[in-house]
């Protein structure tokens, strides 16, 4: 009896997930164990193994297509054999990935319909369209093999009459024959003496939202829209930091030699906010929950798009273990192995751009949190010491917060215990 | 002396933008130290064609013209004949070239040029003591054959042990064994002459490939036909070292050595634009190569670079377009160089051509390519004319256009009619188009028709 491979529900929020990659194909033997396909759900990417033996039966679904939890995806048995395939029942999409993937359809379907010459504008002008066109003009165009949409009309009432499809005939717009009732006349043609060719066709693809893409986007938009952010910049004395990082480099010490900037600002963070405990909170319309651990959010791009793993009980690790637990869920994060239990309950969060020379951001609150430290590049600055201009490097800081939550000078307070605390970094080793 | 338009460097690039700007009643001075033509007239396309030429004569009175019921007898090659032939044709060119210079009205000056910098009037440029101004200038400085730093092969440059490909078309002697560094096209063209003429001829090649970018099953194939004639090659091999008396590479991480005669260092060209004074302009340049845009045009005003010291395509047809596409852009007409349709041919024997996509170029860019692969003996006039042949010819379609994007074809007469491929692929023409067609028959060319034909789109 033909067995059949659903899609399986990887989060209890989960209705739906995307078909990332094929392993296999139809007329494929697999054995137990043996990789089916890719699934990305908006957390992770995940390889389905088959639990059956025998040969791939029927495919459902191509790589990139949104299939329903349980839902049949694969069907695996022996050649031959009948199968039948229930409708899967349709997931609610929402509003927005319904419209998104309503142009990129009707894009296409107008694609090939136009691709024999002229043949849609003169339909479209018979069919009595928006394009009026005498018929003596519509019959030399047809003849000349003429894309009427690019005649410019001459005619009472902007009527496009035969002598517009004349000029047409020595000047232009020339469209190579691949090209033909696919340029709009807009391209500036790169061809044979000027020609449109189809490199110059519109230069756009329409790429469907992943999942994760979609999350990401409700997310940010929900936070803009529901909290009062506002964002502080300030910046801490990087001297002891940069210091101790040479030192830790040069140590050879696995345990040290490691440890970043960043590692060492999420240890002052986390040791800063146990003394304000309105941003180590979630915030909620009624109540504020304060923690007393905290669970310290880590912004991570991968290639997959923006994730962010949480590193529980920040407070209690020391430098070293927090450098390696930072290290470990970053890498979970880029190769898309990432547990999505481990994406969620932070308290706070804190996103680095630093290394890409970012001097001050406004990022953006994951709610229901009520804070985020923004890192950013190291600057040198002047102040005075002994009467003397001396420089000394700073990292810069951005803390965005719900005014809701906290007020602006609580804020800036935390931002200059945090700074105190890089400042005085080995304080807290 | 003011000018609309002084050309550095009288190469394909170069005559050809003068002839051009000349053409248009442009003031147009050429300056160039050496010979008129360049590397391609002197030094380059024309001579080496000029010695295949006698090589290929030489094959087909042997025991190739056994093989069609001729025999010849005593048929020898004579070298300082064959040399002494080759630069008639060069002066025939190369005076071709002075006429056209006149005829067109552009003044010729045969000293070194050197950019001074902007003046009141225009740029400055110093050649034979005299300033000469332009409004615009055209660099065509084009490429001289590189020679990197291997120990031991300036000593062998200096002590004639080693050639560059300039020495090895003024060969009087026939070398007994030469070795040649690097299997791209110049190589292996040297290669085949000598080949066919009667050295041991060894290639000594970095890349796993010989022939460059051609596509990987013809350069094979053509590797193939190389060995049966006797010619043996070493790949995946690094050179070493050059000793007085051979040559030392390494393979698999073993050192192995090739005694011979002579050295032939074939290892691809670098830009000439260290002595013309492109600094006094501040003329950007990114590894070697002057920076243009799709006009040919440099970040300086009115400066134009053409040809190979742009590295866009180091041909000299393209140098050729490149020359004219930067004189239409002086003349205020918008024109650029595409190259999605510059043709490519190995003038071995039998001949390589290909223009645009290869198979991996056309999935590299995403294009759902349907690939036509044909052997030659489609081709009626292939099997009466090329005894024992197994040429192939390989054809990339784009199934959403359904034009042909790429021609790859192994067999004589190829450079000749590869052309039409090209003009299929720049006009865009569909298969459609393509089969209405009329080919000469018989004609090597009616392999495209077969293509056209079989290709499933």
């Amino acid at each position: 009896m033909a067995s059949y491979v659903k899609m399986p529900q990887k989060g209890l929020s989960e209705d739906s997930a995307i078909l990332s990659k094929w392993y296999v194909k139809e007329g494929d033997e697999v054995k137990k164990g043996e990789l089916l396909f890719a699934i990305e759900t908006g957390k992770a990417t995940f390889d389905i193994e088959s639990e059956f033996e025998g040969t791939v039966l029927k495919t459902v679904g191509a790589e990139g297509d949104e299939i329903a939890v349980k839902a049949t995806v694969a069907v695996i048995g022996t050649p031959g054999e009948e199968f039948k395939i229930e409708e899967a029942p349709k997931t609610a999409a929402s509003p927005a990935a319904q419209a998104s993937a309503a142009v990129p359809a009707a894009a296409k379907a107008a694609a090939p319909a136009a691709r024999s010459a002229a043949a849609p504008a003169v339909s479209e002008a018979e069919a009595g369209g928006p394009l009026k066109i005498s018929p003596r003009a519509l019959a030399l165009a047809k003849r000349k093999d003429i894309d009427v949409r690019f005649a410019i009309p001459s005619g009472p009432g902007g009527r496009i009459i035969e002598r517009d499809i004349e000029a047409m005939l020595f000047t232009g717009p020339f469209v190579s024959e691949a090209a033909q009732g696919i340029a709009t006349g807009e391209e500036i043609g790169t061809g044979l003496g000027g020609e449109i060719t189809t490199a110059d066709l519109s230069a756009f693809d329409d790429v469907k939202h992943s999942n994760i893409r979609r999350i990401i986007a409700k997310n940010m938009h929900d936070s803009l829209a529901n909290m009062a952010q506002l964002t502080h910049n300030s910046y801490a004395d990087a001297t002891r930091i940069l210091a101790l990082r040479a030192e830790y480099k040069a140590s050879g010490d696995p345990n040290f030699e490691k440890i970043s900037l960043n590692d060492m600002v999420m240890l002052a963070v986390s040791r800063t906010l146990l003394q304000f405990p309105e941003l180590n909170a979630h915030y909620f319309d009624d109540e504020m929950r304060l923690f007393r651990t905290v669970n310290l959010g880590m912004a991570v791009d991968t290639p997959r798009g923006l994730l962010v793993p949480t590193l529980m009980h920040a407070e209690k690790l020391g430098l070293p273990e927090m450098s390696a637990a930072l290290k470990s869920l970053a890498s979970e994060c880029q190769s898309g192995s990432i547990d999505p239990s481990k994406l969620k309950n932070a308290t706070f969060t804190v996103s680095n751009l630093g290394a890409f020379g970012i001097t001050s951001f406004t990022p953006i609150i994951n709610p229901p949190q009520t804070g985020i430290l923004g890192v950013c590049n190291i600057e040198y600055r002047v102040r005075m010491k002994g009467g003397q201009p001396e420089f000394f490097p700073t990292i810069n800081l951005s803390l965005t917060y719900d005014h809701r939550a906290v007020d602006g000078a609580p804020a800036s307070r935390f931002l200059q215990a945090l700074a105190k605390n890089i400042e005085n970094i080995d304080e807290l080793l | 002396m003011i000018y609309d338009v002084i050309v550095l460097g009288g190469g394909p690039g170069g005559y050809i933008a003068a002839e051009r700007a000349g053409q248009a009643k442009l003031k147009t001075l050429l300056i160039e130290k050496r010979a008129l033509g360049g590397t391609c007239l002197n030094e380059g396309c024309i001579p080496s064609k000029a010695l295949l030429s006698s090589a290929k004569i030489y094959h087909n009175a042997g025991e190739y013209g056994a093989q069609y019921g001729v025999h010849f007898g005593g048929v020898s090659i004579d070298q300082p004949a064959v040399i002494q032939r080759k630069q008639k044709v060069v002066n025939t060119l190369v005076n071709g070239v002075a006429v056209s210079m006149k005829a067109a009205k552009v003044e010729v000056v045969n000293h070194v040029g050197k950019i001074k910098g902007r003046g009141a009037d225009g740029i400055e440029i110093e050649a034979g003591g005299e300033v000469y101004t332009a409004k615009n200038l055209i660099i065509a400085t084009g490429s001289r054959p590189a020679t990197p730093p291997i120990p031991g092969l300036e000593e062998g440059l200096k002590s004639k042990f080693v050639m560059t490909s300039r020495e090895a078309l003024e060969l009087l002697e026939i070398p007994k064994r030469m070795v040649v560094i690097g299997g791209g096209v110049i190589g292996l063209e040297l290669a085949a002459y000598y080949g066919t003429v009667g050295s041991e001829v060894s290639i000594v090649e970095m890349l796993p490939k010989i022939a460059g970018p051609t596509d990987e099953e013809i350069s094979a194939l053509l590797q193939k036909d190389y060995e049966a004639q006797g010619m043996k090659f070493y790949l995946n091999s690094k050179v070493v070292r050059i000793d007085a008396d051979g040559v030392v590479f390494e393979r698999d991480g073993k050192e192995e050595k090739l005694v011979c005669d002579k050295v032939l260092c074939a290892i691809g060209r670098k830009p000439v634009i260290d002595s013309c004074g492109i600094e006094n302009l501040n003329i950007l340049t990114r590894r070697g190569f002057i920076v243009t845009d799709d006009s040919c045009k440099t970040n300086a005003a009115n400066v134009w670079a053409v040809g190979d010291c742009n590295g866009k395509s180091m041909l000299a047809h393209s140098a050729y377009r490149m020359g004219e596409v930067a004189v239409n852009n002086i003349l205020g007409k918008r024109d650029v160089f595409r190259g999605n349709a510059v043709p490519s041919v190995l003038y071995t024997n039998p001949e390589v051509a290909s223009v645009g996509l290869s198979e991996q170029q056309a999935a590299d860019a995403g294009i759902d390519a349907a690939v036509v692969r044909l052997p030659m003996a489609y081709s009626g006039r292939y099997i009466a004319e090329n005894e024992g042949g197994n040429g192939i010819a390989k054809f990339i379609f784009d199934k959403k256009y359904k034009t042909l994007v790429g021609a790859h074809v192994m067999s004589n007469y190829s450079s000749e009619f590869i052309l039409a491929c090209g003009v299929m692929i720049a006009k865009e023409m569909t298969v459609d188009s393509i089969r209405q067609i009329v080919f000469p028959h018989p004609s090597v060319s009616e392999i495209i028709r077969e293509a056209a034909f079989a290709v499933k789109l």
